[in-house]
């Protein structure tokens, strides 16, 4: 139920009370307080859900964070910046520039905590996004000089909608799960989707740097991707 | 209508960011009609596409990153308490009225339990009404972003002026400005609406003559004529562009043009 986590997520949690629904319903209040959106129906979706999800450590972290409050910035920095710092340094391959560049998504989550809400999909997924686009980013600037993209308004990433079978496996599973199942992709369709993924590379610069026909970099692509996606349904 | 299946086996590549130029104005084309299935299939595969980067292999950054940010948290911290009137009581964690409410809201749902059912449709309504009301919001800024990038290429004395004018028809003319930066904006008054189920399509013809038309976005004029079509991220740069042209199109657009164009202007 994403709009209940969305209320949520903006309240005070009251310890002990976790999982009752007088919860959410308080935090409701709070919601309703802050937003001015029509109340009553609301309620009715807060009482009748019938599996609220537990609200995640994350969420509790970032509704923290609109308060300004150190210590949860620092506890998603320990949480989440290996996570982080690995993509980017495999993204652009070079330390400081990765540290860099981690210190930016950093900084803006804490300075635009607000910008993020669970409208915008699951936290990790929103933050990596964040992270590689801004190590495409360099990486295009340095390699092309082409500073286009910075006059533009920086777009947050989207991703409204995890599919059902998101909830099937926590963070830690769910990594180990994906490692594996890109680990046992043929090859060349391993290959290109990491050219895509870390180097930003389109299909016709992949199918260049493989000097492969483009209709089959293409299908590299979708199948391996579509084959992830199945393995991570087999979960469910 | 629907032309959904031949952008299907697009979705992944566009989340991925792998698609080249032609081929995602062509989908952003579609998305732009607002095609709810593919706008979620779309999502779906962001979702899919992040969890890729539990295949970077973990590295621990130096302490001196984390030194330096926390640094500067605690000092934007601190500036932020002061910025706010010491005046104000510690707030209580959950104020009385609060619990008041609340113990009203259980008697209530007591009572409301015996209609459980009755209850579940309206959540559902609810939700829809939820989901209407922030689709509407996102709506509203995105136009407003949009206006605001509009008047921006309007008044940038680095945009092109291309004039487009109409092939036979007399009278109706478009006119283009193009913005490196900010992309196209096309505008015209007193332009005749396409036939039923039939849109205004944008295209890039470019210098190369053996290279195809490129698919861009697609509208219609209003109710007065008034025509006006934004494309943030055009296809193909200035420089690669011979002219510009307008065609009629089957709403939802086409991959590539049906009809000869009405409105053609050759970009300098
Ligand atoms: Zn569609």
């Amino acid at each position: 139920m994403p709009a209940l986590q969305a209320k949520t997520q903006g309240a005070r949690i009251i310890p002990g009370l976790h999982g009752l629904r007088i919860c959410f319903f308080v935090s409701d209040v709070y919601y309703f307080k802050e937003r001015k959106k029509p109340t009553l129906v609301m309620f009715l979706a807060a009482f009748t859900s019938r599996s609220p999800r537990e609200v995640s450590p994350d969420a509790t972290l970032l509704s923290r964070l609109l308060q300004k409050d150190v210590s949860a910035f620092e506890q998603l920095y320990d949480r989440h910046s290996r996570l982080v710092y690995g993509l980017v340094l495999r993204i652009l391959q070079h330390a400081s520039t990765s540290e860099e560049v981690v210190q930016d998504v950093f900084l803006q989550l804490w300075r635009n905590a607000a910008q993020y809400d669970e409208s915008r999909g699951p936290f990790v997924p929103w933050l990596c996004t964040m992270a590689r686009n801004r190590a495409l980013d360099h990486l295009r600037l340095k390699s092309e000089r082409q500073r286009r993209r910075e006059d533009l308004p920086e777009e947050l990433p989207s991703i409204a909608v995890a599919p059902e079978y998101e909830k099937a496996l926590d963070d830690q599973r769910r990594a180990e799960r994906v490692r594996a199942l890109v680990a046992a992709l043929n090859p060349q369709q391993k290959r290109a989707i990491e050219l895509a993924y870390f180097e930003g590379l389109s299909h016709s610069e992949i199918a260049a740097t493989l000097k492969e026909p483009l209709g089959t970099v293409k299908s590299w692509i979708r199948n391996g991707l579509l084959r992830l996606k199945e393995g991570l349904q087999a979960t469910t | 209508m629907n032309n959904c299946d031949q952008f299907r086996e697009l979705l992944e590549a566009y989340a991925l960011g792998a698609l080249d130029p032609e081929e995602r104005a062509a989908l952003e084309a579609h998305l732009a009609t607002g095609c709810h299935d593919c706008a979620r299939s779309v999502e779906e595969a962001r979702w899919l596409v992040c969890q890729l980067a539990y295949t970077a292999p973990e590295a621990t950054p130096s302490d001196m990153l984390k030194g330096r940010l926390m640094q500067t948290v605690r000092a934007e911290a601190q500036s932020h308490a002061e910025a706010k009137p010491q005046a104000l009581p510690a707030k209580r964690y959950v104020p009385v009225w609060m619990w008041g409410l609340a113990a009203a809201m259980i008697v209530f749902m007591i009572v409301v339990t015996r209609n459980v059912r009755h209850l579940q449709d309206e959540t559902r309504e609810a939700e829809h009404l939820n989901a209407e009301l922030m689709e509407g919001n996102h709506k509203l800024e995105k136009e407003l972003a949009e206006t605001k990038r509009e008047a921006m290429i309007m008044m940038d004395p680095k945009s092109v002026k291309i004039m487009m004018p109409a092939n036979g028809k007399q009278g109706a003319q478009l006119e283009a400005k193009w913005n490196a930066q900010l992309g196209v904006l096309v505008m015209g008054d007193k332009i005749p609406m396409p036939a039923p189920h039939h849109v205004l399509q944008l295209w890039l013809i470019p210098k190369d003559p053996k290279a195809k038309p490129m698919p861009s976005m697609m509208t219609w004029p209003d109710a007065d004529g008034k025509f006006i079509l934004l494309v943030s991220n055009p296809p193909d740069s200035m420089g690669n562009t011979k002219a510009l042209a307008i065609t009629e199109e089957p709403e939802g657009g086409s991959p590539g043009p049906t009809t000869t164009p009405i409105y053609v202007g050759g970009v300098s």
